[in-house]
Parts: structure tokens; C-alpha cells; sequence
């Protein structure tokens, strides 16, 4: 009889060991550093949504841990916050790729438009050099010398704010210098074309 | 037994009664709040309220599953409920101070855009309305043009607080520029008392002699013959395009300051006909070597030289490398009365007539 009891409770406890599955901690632990590389790759800022959505699922995964943390030993079970640890892990790897890839497209976007700015200054800076001459010129020329001196300063600002990683800024004083000094080449070529009508 | 029975049924009744509903929807809320605070900017202008917000949320989902995780007639869900509507309302005030942050930035910026523009009208009519173009300010004017023009795209981009500093930027140089006036006119009101001297000396000397003399006013853009002492003539110039300034160098296109006389008269030229003037005086060759001396002009510039009274004029505007052009027809009328050493006096401004 006593040897009947101790076999079932034997078989129980291999139940109850069976039963009680271990957390996912490997998994956990790889969400979370996915989570914070996608964080250090300004995710939030580049690619919101996409990192936000694997916030949820890093949140879901943790309330399903915690759901299955709160069961009875035998009935517990981790293999859905796991599924979703995994899943987080993989979210937060594509937000950081996603996050660098809009960030790198920012970047060539300005890059580009350093370049052009920079050939529109050289453009008007070819353009004065050429300008018509005389003794008349002087004083427009030297106003126009000025405007460009204006243009390359915000140039230079923006190629400062480029390096600095501040994209949207310089964006925005690129685009003013090339302005002005596509203004200049404008102002050069009808000085030149009333010269010619003369 | 029946009684084991009962108590055994009731327990186990009372382990599958429906449970409390988990606060889903309050979840959902907070989530939703936490998302357009997102869309409102807040990680720039209330990154700390959103933090908090969201670990409010992260909480109550939390204890949320941790309830879902109890036996049904164990869960309890207050909790959970309080901490989600609280990560909600954390939320919304994220929201609020973003864009409470991003009205007062926008206005300051906007103000600022606004102060630079009045100023930048204020200053391009000082400078049209001056006796001669300035190059240095309007550097200064240029620079804080480019200012303006720069924050309103960094405003359309709703970079606020740059377009303020680039506003802010720009003013400092419009600043630069009126101190550049006030030293300008300080210059002259210490200098005025040389030019009295100068105009009385050659006003004197004419009328000892019973000579004629020319005196040229820069700032009033006048050209006076004088006779005797007395003015014979008056006429309208025009000068260096740069005429503001004492001409210190070579293609500075200044006029220079001083008191010459005539040392050739040319009956034709390629502006009409001139009278060229003995620029470089002794004073001025001692103000260029004193300025190369101290780095005040490069040290390859040159000294310059051929200014002339000459044609051309009636442009309106201040267009010379440095000379007084007249009209051709005023030309002809001085030509009449100065000759070889008749003295030609030029002063920045002269309060002798009106």
C-alpha cells in the first residue's frame, strides 16, 4: 500500500517538474538589447511607427510572461511570450535597419544637395567673374559680392549643422544659399542680356 | 459524504465563476494617447511626460497579466485600471505640452522672423537714404537678408528654435551695421572741423588771388566753381561708387578727401573731357604707408592714382572708380573758368551752404 502511495507521488512530482517551464530568459534578454540598439539608432525619431510597434510586442511579450508567471506551476506555460519575444527582437532588428536606412537617405538627400549648392555657388562665382565690366558695374558688382558672401556663409553654416548629424536644419540653410546664389546668376545674366541689348 | 460532496462542488463552483473583466479597453486608451503624443512631437518637446507615461502604461498592462494570470474569482483588476486611465491622461498631457511647447516656440520665432524684417526695412531705408553707398553695411544688410530669408525655412520645416537663433543671428548683424553708421557719423562730426578748414583756406586763397577754385561737397553730391572767393557756379555730381569713405588704396572706388589742384586738362577723354587732379597729396601718401603699416590695407595694394573731374554724369547714382563726374554739358561749362593748378578741394561734407 505505502509503496503504491509513494509511486503516484512520485509520479506527481515528475508532473509538477515536467510542468513548471522555464521563462524565456535568452529570448527576454535579446528583446531588450534589440529594443535599446533601435532606440540608439534614433528609431523612435527615423522610423516611429515601426519601432512602436515593437514596443507593443515587447510589451505584449512581457504581459504574457507575466500572465504565465502568475499560474499555477503545472498549468503554466511561456511558449506564447516567447513567440513574442522572438517577434519583438525581430521588429526592433528591422527598426534598426529601417532607422540607419532612413537616416543614410536623409543624409545623401542633404549630401546631394550640398553638392548642388556647392556647384550653384562656383556657377555664380564663374558668373561674376565674367560679369560685364565698367566703370558703371563697380558698385553692382560689389553689392552682388556681397550677396554671395551672404550665400556661402549659410553654406558653410549648413556643411557646420551636416556634420553635426543635424540633417533637417542644414537642409533648410542649404536651400537658402542656393537661392540667393542661384538669385545671383539670375542678376549677372540680365545685366549681361541689357548690356548685349544695348 | 453528500456534505464532502457539497463543499467539494462549491469549491469547485467557486474556482470557475467568471472573474472580473480585464481592463482591455482602458489599454487600448492609453495606448491610442500614447501614439498621438508620438504624432504631437512629444519625444522633442515633453520627452519626460511621455516617459513617464509610458511606463505608466507599461505597468498597468503588467498588472493587467498578472491578474489574468490569478485564479478568475482572485483577479482584480483596480489596479491595473488606475494605473492605464492615469498612463492616458499622462499621455494627453504629453500632448498638451508639446504643443504648448511648440505654440511658444513658433511665436517666439515668429516674433523674432518679424522684429528682423522691421528692422532689415528700417535699415535698407538708412542705407538708400544716405549721401553714398556704404559696402560695409550693407555686407551687414546682406548677411542679415540671408538670416531671414534661412529662418522662414527653417520655420516651414518647424525647426522653431534654429529659425529663432538664424532670426536672432541676422539682428546681431543689423546691429553690427548701426554701430558701423554711428562710428561712421562719430568719424566725421570729428573731422568735420579739417573740412571747415579746408573749404575756408581755399575760399580764402581765391579770394586773395581773385582766382577760381573748385570745392567739392561728397555728401551733398556738389560740385561748387568758385570765383573770387564767392560761388560762381553750383553742380550736381556724381563720385566713387564707394564714396562714403576717404579713398585709402587703389580700387577701393572711394574719392578721396583733400585739397589738390588741377595738373592736366584734358580736352578729350574717354569720359568726355577731364581735368585730372594731383592724387596722391603728401598727406595721402603718408596716411597709405601709415595704414600698410599697420595691416590696415594689404601690403601689395597701390596707392591709386587718375582721379579726374570728368563727363559722363547725370546716371543718378554714384558710379566712378573713385573720380566726380559731371555732365558733359557741366564740363564744358567749367572747362571754361579752371586751368593747370587751379585748386580743387574735396571734403566728405561741409556745412558752408545749405
Amino acid at each position: 500500500m505505502y509503496k503504491r502511495i509513494a509511486v503516484v507521488f512520485a509520479l506527481f512530482a515528475l508532473l509538477v517538474f515536467i510542468g513548471c517551464a522555464k521563462p524565456p530568459d535568452q529570448e527576454i534578454q535579446k528583446a531588450n538589447s534589440s529594443i535599446e540598439a533601435a532606440r540608439a539608432a534614433e528609431a523612435e525619431e527615423y522610423v516611429p511607427e515601426s519601432f512602436q510597434v515593437a514596443m507593443d510586442t515587447l510589451n505584449a511579450a512581457n504581459a504574457s510572461k507575466q500572465e504565465a508567471d502568475g499560474k499555477f506551476a503545472l498549468f503554466r506555460s511561456y511558449s506564447k511570450a516567447k513567440a513574442l519575444y522572438v517577434s519583438a527582437d525581430a521588429l526592433a532588428s528591422k527598426a534598426s535597419q529601417d532607422a540607419a536606412a532612413e537616416k543614410e537617405r536623409v543624409k545623401q538627400e542633404v549630401t546631394g544637395l550640398l553638392t548642388q549648392a556647392k556647384a550653384v555657388l562656383d556657377s555664380a562665382n564663374a558668373a561674376l567673374a565674367k560679369a560685364p565690366k565698367g566703370k558703371g558695374s563697380k558698385a553692382d558688382i560689389e553689392l552682388i559680392k556681397n550677396d554671395l558672401a551672404a550665400a556661402q556663409a549659410s553654406f558653410d553654416d549648413a556643411n557646420n549643422d551636416f556634420n553635426a548629424g543635424k540633417y533637417k536644419i542644414a537642409k533648410a540653410k542649404v536651400e537658402a544659399a542656393m537661392q540667393k546664389a542661384q538669385a545671383v546668376i539670375d542678376e549677372i545674366a540680365a545685366a549681361k542680356a541689357k548690356k548685349m541689348g544695348k | 459524504m453528500v456534505v464532502l460532496s457539497i463543499i467539494l462542488f462549491s469549491g469547485l463552483a467557486f474556482l470557475f465563476l467568471p472573474g472580473q473583466h480585464p481592463p482591455e479597453q482602458s489599454l487600448e486608451n492609453a495606448k491610442q494617447a500614447l501614439d498621438q503624443a508620438v504624432k504631437a512631437s512629444v519625444l522633442r518637446y515633453a520627452e519626460p511626460t511621455y516617459r513617464s507615461a509610458q511606463g505608466l502604461m507599461q505597468k498597468g498592462w503588467m498588472e493587467m497579466a498578472f491578474q489574468n494570470g490569478r485564479l478568475a474569482p482572485f483577479r482584480n483588476y483596480r489596479i491595473a485600471d488606475s494605473l492605464l486611465n492615469l498612463a492616458t491622461a499622462m499621455a494627453h498631457q504629453a500632448t498638451l505640452q508639446a504643443q504648448d511647447r511648440i505654440q511658444k516656440l513658433d511665436s517666439t520665432a515668429q516674433n523674432e522672423r518679424a522684429e528682423l524684417e522691421n528692422e532689415l526695412l528700417l535699415c535698407r531705408e538708412a542705407l538708400d537714404g544716405g549721401s553714398w553707398a556704404n559696402f560695409k553695411a550693407e555686407r551687414y544688410w546682406s548677411l542679415a537678408d540671408m538670416s531671414l530669408k534661412t529662418s522662414e525655412l527653417l520655420l516651414d520645416k518647424g525647426e522653431y528654435e534654429e529659425a529663432r537663433q538664424t532670426a536672432e543671428k541676422g539682428r546681431k548683424s543689423l546691429h553690427q551695421l548701426v554701430e558701423l553708421l554711428a562710428e561712421y557719423a562719430n568719424d566725421e562730426a570729428k573731422k568735420i572741423q579739417i573740412w571747415r578748414r579746408w573749404v575756408q583756406e581755399t575760399l580764402d586763397e581765391s579770394r586773395a588771388n581773385g582766382t577760381y577754385a573748385v570745392i567739392v561737397d561728397k555728401a551733398a553730391h556738389k560740385t561748387y566753381l568758385i570765383r573770387s572767393g564767392e560761388i560762381a557756379h553750383v553742380y550736381k555730381c556724381e563720385l566713387g561708387y564707394n564714396s562714403a569713405h576717404q579713398k585709402l588704396f587703389s580700387g577701393d572706388g572711394a574719392t578721396p578727401e583733400g585739397k589738390y589742384t588741377i595738373s592736366t586738362v584734358k580736352r578729350a577723354s574717354k569720359f568726355y573731357r577731364a581735368l585730372l587732379i594731383s592724387y596722391p597729396n603728401q598727406m595721402d601718401k603718408n596716411r597709405f604707408s601709415e595704414n600698410k603699416r599697420k595691416g590696415i590695407i594689404a601690403p601689395h595694394a597701390r596707392i591709386g592714382g587718375l582721379i579726374e573731374i570728368h563727363g559722363g554724369g547725370g546716371q543718378n547714382r554714384d558710379w566712378t572708380d573713385g573720380c566726380v563726374a559731371l555732365t558733359d554739358r557741366e564740363m564744358d561749362n567749367i572747362m571754361q573758368y579752371v586751368t593747370v593748378d587751379t585748386p580743387v578741394t574735396i571734403v566728405r561734407r561741409s556745412d558752408r551752404w545749405p
